[in-house]
């Protein structure tokens, strides 16, 4: 069995095709409306970095709770982590659309608005662009050791690289929850400056692992119908079925209190957040939200003979990587954008970065072999059952 | 109704395993399978599957239905209040109480739905096997749906430590 993954001439080209298309998508919206790309763009970054960063964070749950029956993925959730730097270059970018996206970065704004006022200290440009270099000078090195200690367990091999990368593993899963949800509040929440929710740190986190397994599942079926994994068996799917079910759970909680609390409480400074997605054009959205990352795999994945299926897993898992461009969406745009505009400049980019993310992932891919060689844990996978 | 069955004793988990898949080949209905300890590989080859999830299913939609009914009448017939600026059938308010009350009546119903299909109540005597199933042997009762010599033969093929025929009440 071949254990290395070669990316074909094929794939490449797909992939190449997919970032002209991103790219003549941005292109064109930086000519026409930039005040609509520059959303789009923090909403790419955000998507593929959550990806990433639910990835890493199974990768890490996987040392740390020292589970056998993951052994033999788990170069694909460390792979899917790949895009970490490019995100961190493109979220630099982002420096030169910040008036676009944030109103709090207009300085003028702190005369007139006394919350904002208040809020200067920590919410202004350089502050902003400080605290994101800090997030990703945590993550980035974090996988790049990660990956660098995958990689010696597969070129020396020993025990000591397993126990190294779960030490890692938990110094990462501090990095990763804690400045997660900061790094969230940061991006996304204080697109609406005037409205906070102190659980949505907390709720971008959960989300991030929700879709990182979700496109671990993708991933790996992806790689299965290239006649790698021949091990995997339904074992093994239950497991990732369950790590769905589990976080669908966990996201409609926190999705749906999130909410209660607000329309509860009735206070027009939190409900001036629901108000417009809730009554406006944003209303579909609003509702498709919850069904698609919450009702949908529910219902599909608690059917334990049913929701284990190869293609019902990968049915659901690509209904999740468009529910979270829904739940971005929803975040970002009405603070930013204002206006519900959805055409060839959402989809482009958005095809433009999965071209991108795919490329970076299989790069990462081609330079580990797929089935760890030297896991210690690797004949308890092969042999995992239930 | 009492029906005669064959047992087979085994003292291996894994002789066991290969035995149920083996009988089960063959055709024979397993009936079930008494030991100390649980196996996800045997549930899966007995031929008698257990509805109770099914119920369960059935019993929650049924109650969110229910619950439903119940907060509308309370809320909107018995004793309707406007509070908070809401109107009257303001179920989100009151989501909480109405998922545990799901989760009490469906829990309440599934478990004594099982008490009373397995005839369960204070005070009755364990229909055990035989008492070495609670410490170290299995049982795997069979059904005599085949001739009893063959079922007898292929049992101690697959490595039995002892056959015994019953008389039970099914």
């Amino acid at each position: 069995m071949d254990t290395r993954f070669k990316p074909t001439k094929k794939f490449m080209l797909i992939f190449a095709a997919m970032i002209l298309i991103g790219l003549v998508a941005v292109i064109a919206g930086f000519v026409s409306d930039p005040a609509r790309t520059w959303p789009n763009v923090l909403l790419n970054n955000m998507y593929f970095i959550t990806l990433s960063m639910g990835a890493l964070m199974f990768y890490a749950i996987q040392y740390i709770s020292g589970s056998s029956w993951s052994a033999l993925i788990q170069r694909i959730p460390l792979a899917a982590g790949a895009f970490l730097p490019i995100g961190f270059i493109l979220m630099l970018l982002l420096y030169f659309g910040l008036h676009d996206i944030y109103e709090w970065s207009h300085p003028e704004i702190t005369e007139t608005d006394k919350l904002m006022a208040h809020k200067a200290p920590f919410l202004n440009v350089p502050f902003f662009m400080i605290r994101m270099v800090l997030y990703f000078a945590l993550w980035v090195p974090l996988f790049f050791l990660l990956r660098s200690m995958a990689r010696k367990e597969d070129q020396i091999g020993g025990e000591q690289w397993y126990h190294k990368s779960a030490f890692y593993a938990k110094v990462f899963i501090f990095a990763a929850v804690l400045i997660f949800s900061l790094a969230s509040v940061d991006w996304i929440m204080t697109i609406d400056a005037h409205w906070y929710s102190t659980m949505f740190g907390f709720r971008s986190m959960i989300t991030s692992m929700y879709y990182g397994t979700a496109i671990i599942i993708l991933l790996i079926f992806l790689l299965k119908r290239m006649d790698f994994f021949p091990q995997l068996k339904e074992a093994h799917r239950h497991d990732l079925a369950r790590y769905l079910f589990r976080f669908s759970i966990v996201f409609g909680y926190l999705w749906f209190m999130q909410f209660l609390i607000i329309w509860y409480a009735n206070i027009p400074e939190s409900t001036i957040y629901y108000t417009p997605r809730l009554h406006g054009e944003w209303k579909f959205f609003f509702y498709a939200e919850p069904i698609i990352n919450w009702a949908i795999p529910f219902v599909v994945v608690m059917a334990d003979d049913f929701g284990r299926k190869k293609p019902v897993l990968i049915g659901i898992s690509a209904l999740l990587m468009i529910g979270l461009w829904m739940s971005l969406f929803l975040q970002i745009m009405p603070g930013s954008y204002g206006s519900l505009k959805l055409g060839f400049l959402e989809i482009g980019i958005w095809i433009g970065y999965i071209g991108l993310y795919l490329i970076m992932v299989f790069l990462c891919l081609s330079g580990l072999s797929i089935v760890p060689k030297n896991h210690p844990m690797l004949d308890d996978s092969i042999h995992h059952h239930l | 109704m009492s029906t005669k069955q064959i047992i087979g004793v085994f003292d291996d988990e894994a002789l066991l395993l290969k035995a149920t898949q083996k009988l089960k080949s063959h055709g024979v209905n397993i009936r079930d399978i008494y030991g100390p300890s649980a196996d996800h590989d045997l549930i899966k080859n007995l031929t008698r599957e257990s509805k109770l999830p099914y119920l369960s299913v059935f019993t929650g939609i049924l109650t969110i239905l229910l619950t439903f009914a119940f907060v509308y009448y309370v809320t909107v017939i018995d004793y309707p209040l406007h509070y908070g600026g809401k109107p009257v059938f303001a179920f989100p308010s009151l989501v909480v109480v109405m998922y545990l009350l799901c989760i009490l009546i469906t829990g309440a119903f599934t478990t004594f739905s099982f008490l009373t299909s397995e005839k369960m109540f204070p005070g009755k005597a364990p229909r055990l096997v035989d008492p070495r199933a609670a410490i170290d042997r299995f049982y795997l009762v069979l059904e005599r749906n085949f001739n009893p010599d063959e079922i007898t033969e292929w049992l101690r093929e697959e490595g039995a430590e002892e056959i015994i025929e019953k008389e039970t009440e099914a």
